[in-house]
């Protein structure tokens, strides 16, 4: 038991270290509950109103969770459509990189206008947060071949599908889970963000509900879940990667 | 008795270099390679020999001349899936055991494995036991010992063997030199092996043909006596080395060696 | 003289073609309003952008967020560089150090923006976010460029009895800069996205700002040039990074 809690501290002394400070910033600095709830108000209230954050967190996560799906699989099935096409692949992948090199969720506002201050410009954000890690990485992948391969299919006699799905999809894989493990937490915050923005449920518009009524503990209690849900999420698809490299290489 | 009679008929192959200049690579060869024979192609790095066997692959056009197989082009010799290849890097797909990269073949052919076909050679190459295993939990040699069982799956009409022991240490390679023998000698297939081994070359083939460099071309060819089966005493014989010293004066003339 | 390849010359004609291409489809469907009254031609918001009247709110908007931006980038790439050299010299801060860094890096913008209000001001916040930002990746970048030297290096150091600080100086820290300027290179739209965000939650100038309230005022084609140009920040300075990429690559690897 020692052994497992001495190594969970030298794990989580960093987060640790943030609760009390947190804890000491209160204290010391004799805050308002309305400024600055303390770390012990915000347990209280989740604990004391799960439903409300249950309902609010599913929400929000099955709106990730579909938009991910969504974007990733839009993706992906692009990126192997180019495969078979050079000039789709000309043109697409530098529009595809000039995507992924400007914020994204700068468009917010622009969907917001085109889809309407609801739930389908939270779940279009996601999708197209999702999109570009997906199309690059598979794209980039499908290329990304074992040495020697392309000449051991041609050798084979391999036709172009045979080569497709013996050696470029199969080779796409790895790439494909570093784009899961990019795109995933960030379908979760960028979920939020667009309920934030303009959505009427989900956590983001909880936390501004929240933080307009001056219920602050409820407001960080929502920020606390979000940044579990977010932390689990790359846990999760971080491991699904490793696992998949240590099948894959 | 079986397999293929190659010809490359006067074949030169050319370069272009990124900055625009062209660069001859092979030039004038002929070499022809009789039905069930195996041949070894000797040189100093750089002289051609892995661009003569690409060219036999249809992995690259000859710039002048012609090669066929059995009065054919290679590309239909590939397209009806009768090559068998062996690359130097192995090239065995790392997400797949060691018994699906010997079936890989059967499933770009479109045919359906033959499972008992598998097992045969993965016991001839000497990796019982290893079946399910993947290419990085294999020793380099192992790896080498897959790339061959899947070259020879489908009893191809040509062989095509470019370094395949290049990456190996020594006694590893001559171990896999008795293992290659034995293996070939229960198959037949026309064979080409490019090395850079003089001894490798000479224990290994009916006939040995030297290429010098820059641009490459066919300096000397030696027909090597030895019957078969061919034990590794063979390689201590005055002849082997009388052969050997030959052929790598052969290589050292016009300071082409590497 | 060196020729351009064939192969390198179609590459870039495809891409000019695919990116034309996109840029005559906004066009369109601008034009022809498919999208509705929200979505305007490019040209009408090139049109508004570079209208001379519009000078001074735009020039004003810029400096203030790319402002912000260029100090949450230096702040956070000073801030990951130096943790990581912690973590990667102080054996135990490291796992620790890894796990505050994304458990920090997890905590949603949205809720940081109104923490940093209050710690900061209206007008910081953007920039602190993007310090955040910017810092994870770059710590992310650093410590797996730390770990890049090989054994066979550090075998030559211990041999010749080298001391910790020389071995960071002369073989870890040039085998990591690969992975730092690539680390760099994508923090830079994570710089944007920061800066922007922060803007959002009442920043009283900025391109977010202009950006929060065309949209709830219908200014459809001032969102669409805050949009544009946010975005033409980010790629260019992403492109000058490559640049320094190509060049660090050339170099050190």
């Amino acid at each position: 038991m020692p052994g497992l809690l001495k190594s969970a501290f030298s794990r989580y002394w960093g987060v640790l270290l943030i609760l009390i400070l947190w804890q000491a910033w209160v204290t010391l600095g004799e805050l308002n509950a309305i400024v600055m709830p303390q770390p012990i108000d915000v347990v209280v209230d989740l604990v004391t109103n799960p439903g409300i954050y249950l309902q609010n967190g599913v929400q929000t996560l099955a709106l990730a969770a579909g938009g991910l799906l969504l974007g990733m699989t839009l993706g992906s099935l692009i990126a192997i459509a180019c495969w078979f096409s050079r000039l789709a692949t000309g043109m697409l992948v530098p529009l595809a990189m000039i995507f992924s090199s400007v914020p994204v969720v700068a468009l917010i506002p622009v969907i917001a206008r085109l889809l309407g201050y609801d739930i389908r410009t939270v779940l279009a954000i996601v999708v197209i947060v999702s999109f570009f890690p997906a199309f690059v990485f598979t794209s980039a992948g499908m290329r990304a071949l074992p040495p020697g391969s392309e000449d051991l299919f041609r050798v084979l006699g391999a036709t172009r599908k045979s080569r497709f799905l013996h050696m470029a999809l199969p080779a796409a894989v790895p790439s494909w889970m570093i784009a899961l493990r990019l795109a995933a937490p960030s379908a979760v915050l960028s979920a939020m963000l667009a309920e934030f923005l303009m959505g009427q449920s989900g956590l983001g518009y909880m936390f501004r509900a929240a933080a307009g009524d001056f219920a602050t503990e409820r407001a960080f209690g929502t920020s606390v879940i979000a940044t579990a849900v977010s932390v689990i999420t790359f846990t999760l698809t971080l491991r699904a990667e490793r696992a998949v490299n240590e099948r894959w290489r | 008795m079986s397999g293929s009679s190659i010809l490359l008929d006067h074949v030169g192959k050319d370069f272009e270099m990124d900055d625009g200049r062209k660069v001859v690579a092979v030039e004038d060869v002929r070499l022809e390679i009789g039905s069930g024979e195996f041949v070894a192609l000797i040189g100093p790095s750089g002289c051609g020999k892995s661009t003569l066997l690409r060219m036999l692959a249809a992995l690259e056009q000859p710039s002048r001349g012609r090669v066929t197989v059995d009065g054919k082009a290679p590309e239909e010799l590939s397209r009806n899936h009768r090559l068998g290849v062996a690359f130097q890097d192995h090239a065995l797909l790392p997400w797949l055991s060691v018994e699906a990269n010997i079936a890989l073949p059967f499933r770009i052919a479109n045919r359906s494995v033959d499972r008992a076909r598998i097992t045969d050679l993965i016991s001839l190459v000497g990796l019982k036991g290893f079946e399910k295993a993947r290419p990085s939990q294999l020793s380099g040699g192992m790896r080498q010992r897959v790339s061959i069982a899947r070259a020879l799956v489908l009893k191809p009409d040509v062989l095509l063997l470019d370094e395949p022991f290049g990456a190996l240490d020594a006694v590893t390679r001559r171990q896999m030199n008795l293992e290659l023998q034995r293996i070939w000698q229960e198959q037949h297939i026309s064979t080409l092996l490019v090395t850079h081994s003089v001894d490798e070359a000479l224990f290994l083939s009916d006939r040995v043909v030297v290429m010098s460099g820059r641009p490459g071309s066919i300096l000397k060819e030696v027909t090597v006596p030895f019957g078969r089966p061919r034990n590794p005493e063979v390689m201590r014989s005055a002849e082997f080395h009388a052969l050997e010293d030959e052929l790598t004066e052969a290589l050292e003339q016009r300071g082409v060696a590497a | 003289m060196i020729r351009i390849s064939r192969q390198r010359a179609q590459d870039v004609a495809y891409g000019a073609i695919g990116i034309l291409a996109f840029l005559a489809l906004w066009e369109y469907i601008g034009v022809n309003q498919l999208a509705g009254l929200t979505w305007p031609p490019l040209s009408t918001v090139l049109a508004y952008l570079f209208d001379p009247s519009r000078q001074a709110l735009f020039t004003r908007a810029m400096s203030a967020s790319f402002s912000m931006v260029g100090a949450g980038y230096v702040a956070g790439t000073l801030i990951g560089v130096v943790l990581a050299c912690v973590a990667h010299l102080v054996v135990p801060l490291r796992e620790g150090l890894g796990r505050f860094s994304s458990v920090v890096h997890s905590i949603p913008s949205i809720a940081l923006a109104p923490l940093f209000i209050i710690l900061l001001s209206k007008d910081w916040s953007g920039m602190a976010i993007a310090t955040l930002n910017v810092y994870f990746i770059v710590f992310i970048a650093t410590q797996s460029g730390l770990a890049a030297a090989t054994r066979a290096h550090h075998n030559v150091f211990t041999t010749l009895g080298s001391g910790r600080l020389t071995r960071l100086v002369r073989l870890e820290a040039p085998a990591a800069l690969p992975s730092i300027v690539s680390g760099l290179k994508y923090a830079v739209p994570a710089a944007f996205i920061g800066a922007i965000i922060g803007e959002w939650f009442g920043a009283t100038r900025g391109l977010g700002l202009l950006m929060v309230s065309a949209m709830q005022n219908f200014q459809i084609p001032l969102l669409w040039s805050a949009v544009l140009l946010t975005s033409a920040g980010s790629l260019v300075s992403f492109g000058l990074m490559s640049l320094v990429e190509r060049y660090v690559y050339a170099r050190y690897r």
